[in-house]
């Protein structure tokens, strides 16, 4: 037991790029913003925790798959009021997602001593950007 | 010429009262040959650890052991020091080298275990520190990785009963006093976080991080925060899906005025959590000094 205990098995890591968001924050872009806003934000954060790009991709399908779902929303109900809730919910789904992938990662990435980044710049302008995107692509293809 | 025995042994009372660079003053008075003794090397590492100045611990683990040959204590300190200095692969080496000559040491065991646990290797850090725990189960050193790899598996009940433990068996630790309030801080217990750190900031005047998270958790206290507890206590994730739940259930009963006032009572709330916090920060710091 105590062989394989004190046999080596660190790899030195890149050096830190750019310090991560915390996850819990991408809640206002995601609930805001839609899924799109919420998976961007995941994946950008994703590659800051340099998680592998498997998981990156999940949280990419996350967002695909939250918008594929307002889209089927705005074909089959009628008024906007459905669509916007729509994109609340699929974009809470997407965080909680984000979360279940990033939560550990990131609590490790802060026990190594890396400050969180502030989210407020880039969490606007994804929910803002991402929104619109997701309202437009919605007239043009479903109404 | 001085008495190397007492000036190690006043250099050693210094560095226990948080006095790192009187001790090393105090160190820097022995003469070249006794400079590189391997306890003194090790009281300059832990002075110089203490005052982070770790690439400086490095130099002098390595000259000690340059000096005097293979040493746990002095592997010890090169092991974290390339740690520090984010060389981990290296410190893996040195410490598994400390290891060899002492399979059984509770500070080689639980810096090894610290540094699998930064590369997110909880298993195996859990297992080491057990191995330690075996040798010392009181030791400070034990009880604060045990409460570190709880804090990673998410597990912060669990952390604070640890810290709690801590503060029992060693109530003069500052260190413990701090555990018990960051543990208290990550499960929402604002009062109870404060109280670990003012104690462990009286204890030890001299560690900045101790004064400074006690600060941040004034901050926490302050009356306008109070609004802001129940993110603190729960935790975002259940606050926001509780609000959300709770706009959603009143629209499906068919009550849209009282969701959307809800909505928008929720929209101020967390505007009032972006905005109060750091004004709140200023605001107390200007008082401070």
């Amino acid at each position: 037991m105590h062989d394989e205990l004190f046999s080596p098995t660190i790899r030195d890591r890149p050096p830190p790029g750019r310090p991560p968001w915390r996850p819990e924050s991408i809640v206002y872009p995601a609930f805001f913003g839609g899924p799109l806003a919420g998976a961007l934000l995941g994946v950008l954060n994703g590659r800051r925790l340099a998680l592998p790009t498997g998981q990156l991709l999940v949280i990419a399908a996350a967002g695909l798959a939250g918008f594929a779902a307002r889209l089927a929303v705005g074909v089959f109900a009628d008024g906007n009021s459905g669509v916007r809730l729509s994109g609340t919910i699929c974009g809470l789904l997407v965080w909680l997602a984000v979360l279940a992938i990033q939560r550990r990662p990131f609590r490790l990435a802060v026990l190594r001593g890396v400050d969180p980044a502030n989210l407020i710049g880039p969490g606007i302008a994804a929910a803002v950007g991402c929104g619109l995107l997701e309202a437009a692509l919605i007239l043009v293809l479903v109404r | 010429m001085t008495d190397t025995f007492s000036v190690l042994q006043r250099a050693q009372a210094l560095l226990a009262t948080g006095r790192a660079e009187q001790a090393l003053t105090e160190l820097s008075t022995l003469t070249a040959n006794e400079v590189t003794s391997p306890y003194a090397m090790q009281l300059r590492c832990a002075a110089l650890s203490r005052l982070d100045r770790w690439a400086e611990v490095g130099d002098a683990a390595r000259a000690g052991l340059a000096a005097s040959g293979p040493d746990p204590d002095l592997l010890l300190w090169l092991g974290r020091a390339e740690h520090e200095a984010g060389r981990d692969e290296a410190a893996e080496r040195v410490l598994l080298d400390g290891l060899a000559l002492a399979p059984h040491d509770v500070d080689l065991l639980c810096a090894y275990a610290d540094l699998c646990l930064a590369h997110g290797q909880l298993d195996k850090a859990a297992k080491l520190v057990e191995l330690a725990a075996a040798r010392a189960p009181q030791a400070p050193v034990v009880y604060a990785t045990r409460i570190q790899i709880a804090h990673a598996r998410g597990d912060h009940r669990e952390a604070q009963r640890i810290s709690r433990e801590f503060v029992g068996v060693h109530p003069e630790n500052p260190a413990a006093h701090a555990l018990l309030g960051g543990t208290s801080a990550a499960r929402g217990q604002v009062d109870a976080a404060y109280e670990g750190f003012r104690q462990a900031a009286a204890a030890r005047p001299t560690e900045r991080a101790f004064a400074e998270s006690a600060m941040e958790l004034r901050v926490a206290r302050h009356p306008l925060m109070l609004p802001l507890r129940p993110i603190l206590r729960f935790g975002a994730i259940k606050t926001w899906l509780v609000a959300v739940a709770l706009i959603l259930l009143l629209r499906t009963a068919g009550l849209p005025v009282l969701a959307g006032l809800l909505g928008f009572a929720w929209l101020a709330y967390c505007v009032y959590s972006w905005v109060v916090p750091p004004l709140v920060r200023r605001w107390v710091l200007r008082m401070w000094r």
